[in-house]
């Protein structure tokens, strides 16, 4: 069953994402293990629950519009993207492993945006 | 190659390290601990509610320390001798710091009644309000620096402007070289001076080019003269600086209040000690101010303070989110991205993601640093304390013969290098290996810079044509040091050389 997940942008991330601040996603419930994101997805590859991982990386492939240097690093977000997984700081829900529910919101803030 | 101790983490699943969580004990919030926690600040996990307390307790104790004249006695409320000036940039941090202090101390009609009616006494007690008298907030806009900029003025008034009573005031990069603007501050208006940055000593003439009459010729001048793409921020903020400062002085501001958090803070202690400004480490973090040159004849001491300096860019981040603060943000400065200061930003905010605590340990052991030798004066262009010997020790340290240059010709002319700190004579001559200078024109100095020289070199003049005369009347000898050519070096001991 897919989940649907809402995202928001903020502290001009959302200059990448075609200046759109408010997304709704809907992504499969389970997703292959090294997060790619082609579609559809292969059946041969060895599969996970869906968490923010694979959603960052989905982010790059299908909604980032330009620079993905300055969203991904190291298979993560860019050191000064904060994440909040419903309002809470990702670092509280285990930050990239965090397995999706359905009807999630992930907010995305970028700090770099001066200072 | 890997320690066999370690194991091998493909073969042996258990030889992987467990990610350790990047909070202490529970999720729960360390202060109340009932609620679930929301945020993650270096360990120690708060909930929602206790984050806000949390920062403005923060605001509070890096401020009100120094809120009060010393002079004017011990007094139970707080009560500034002038007025604040906040500078503001249109970035995260100064968004924050003007909704903060504008919580904190200009608390709105009815929440002033809330709090008298909860509190009885106490510096938070609404009739100790007004702290200061009048509260500006200025902004710097430095678009005219570089083309294509976007002129953000009116964007910065609309959020000031939400602010009652604050006033805005807007200021612009190029004013640094106006005489409207200095004479405006109470300075008085002099023709201009510009330097030859092609040579170090950085001999002063007067500015006779009159393409270069408008202020943002000026400005624009300055800057491509520069030596390297790091000397360009670190120019601006030095300008930037001085701007704000001349302008608290001049509106009787007793407070310059700066966004500068611990993040920032810590990038720009690592980047100035970088950029020779090891000598000023101090006033990086804070720093007391006055000028005699500019006002009528008061020099009204003026406290610069950063009082988000405990507060990381991450708590900034949340608390604008939280509080739907609208950051109109800042443009990059064309060519910053290879300079120190944009590297080393990148440094601290990865290190700060890995290791939360090293930011902070950054700035505090950066404030328990005391300079080894004593100050002698100020540098001329940027207003801080000038360090003993320097010349000597740069002198000393530095190879600075190219192999196809020829020695320089004794000068009468005054020479800038031997009034600025190391730091500026580093950003004005530094040049890289790789960059050259990007024009070799004239660089004309900011306003400031003539009446600070006024100050310094006819006292030292003086003492020296007293001395040359005093010498003479006693017969003594008048020795000069100067830089001769080889063939005048061979001449001069030509009856001394064996020959071949």
């Amino acid at each position: 069953m897919p989940l649907t997940v809402r995202i928001e942008f903020g502290g001009g991330l959302e200059l990448l994402f075609s200046n759109e601040k408010k997304h709704k996603l809907t992504i499969p419930n389970m997703v292959p293990k090294d997060n790619d994101t082609k579609i559809p997805p292969d059946s041969s590859k060895e599969v996970k629950p869906a968490d923010v991982d694979y959603l960052i990386h989905y982010l790059r492939d299908h909604l980032l519009k330009e620079r993905p240097s300055l969203f991904m690093e190291n298979s993560t977000v860019r050191p000064g993207i904060l994440v909040l997984i419903n309002d809470t700081d990702w670092e509280l829900e285990g930050e990239g492993e965090y397995e999706l529910k359905d009807n999630d919101e992930i907010i995305l803030i970028s700090t770099l945006h001066g200072g | 190659m890997a320690s066999e101790s370690c194991g091998n983490p493909t073969a042996d699943t258990d030889a992987r390290m467990i990610r350790r969580p990047k909070f202490d004990r529970s999720k729960f919030c360390v202060k109340c601990k009932e609620n679930t926690g929301n945020i993650v600040i270096r360990h120690a996990v708060y909930c929602k509610n206790c984050f806000m307390p949390l920062l403005t307790g923060k605001i509070r104790r890096c401020l009100e320390s120094f809120i009060n004249d010393k002079k004017s006695g011990r007094r139970t409320y707080l009560k500034a001798s002038g007025n604040l000036l906040i500078g503001f940039s249109g970035g995260l941090g100064s968004t924050v710091l003007l909704d903060l202090i504008h919580r904190i101390y200009f608390p709105s009609k009815m929440e002033s009644e809330r709090r008298a009616e909860s509190l009885k006494g106490g510096t938070a007690h609404p009739r100790n309000e007004m702290i200061w008298q009048e509260t500006r907030v200025c902004y710097v806009e430095v678009c005219s620096a570089f083309p294509n900029m976007n002129d953000r003025t009116e964007e910065a008034r609309a959020v000031v402007l939400k602010y009652e009573p604050f006033e805005f005031v807007s200021l612009r990069l190029e004013d640094a070289f106006d005489n409207k603007w200095w004479a405006k501050v109470g300075g008085k208006p002099g023709q201009g001076l510009v330097i030859d940055p092609t040579n170090e000593a950085l001999y002063i003439s007067k500015l006779e080019d009159t393409s270069l009459a408008d202020p943002v010729q000026r400005l624009r001048s300055y800057l491509s003269a520069l030596p390297t793409p790091t000397a360009i921020p670190s120019a601006i903020r030095m300008l930037v600086r001085l701007l704000l400062l001349f302008t608290a002085q001049s509106t009787n501001s007793s407070h310059l209040l700066l966004a500068t958090n611990l993040t920032s803070l810590s990038i720009s202690l690592i980047s100035s000690i970088s950029q020779g400004g090891g000598f000023t480490v101090k006033e990086e973090a804070q720093e007391k101010w006055s000028s005699d040159i500019a006002g009528e004849g008061t020099s009204r001491t003026v406290r610069l303070l950063r009082p988000l300096q405990d507060i990381g860019l991450k708590e900034c981040s949340f608390w604008a989110w939280w509080n739907e603060l609208h950051v109109i943000g800042r443009d990059k400065y064309p060519g910053a991205k290879q300079g120190i200061g944009a590297l080393t930003r990148d440094f601290i905010v990865g290190l700060e993601r890995d290791y939360p605590s090293t930011v902070s340990t950054i700035a505090r052991t950066c404030g328990k640093l005391v300079p080894k030798a004593g100050a002698n004066g100020t540098c001329v262009l940027c207003d801080r304390s000038l360090q003993i010997g320097v010349q000597e020790w740069k002198a000393r340290i530095s190879i600075r013969s190219l192999s196809d240059s020829t020695p320089p010709p004794a000068s009468s002319r005054p020479s800038l290098s031997d009034h600025l700190c190391y730091s500026c004579v580093t950003t004005l001559t530094s040049r890289s290996s790789k960059v050259t200078a990007r024009s070799d024109g004239p660089l004309p100095l900011p306003v400031w810079v003539q009446p600070y020289l006024k100050h310094s070199i006819p006292s030292e003049d003086s003492f020296d044509v007293a001395m040359e005369e005093e010498l003479k009347e006693a017969g003594g000898e008048i020795w000069e040091r100067r830089k001769v050519d080889e063939s005048e070096m061979k001449g001069k001991i030509s009856d001394f050389l064996l020959e071949e």
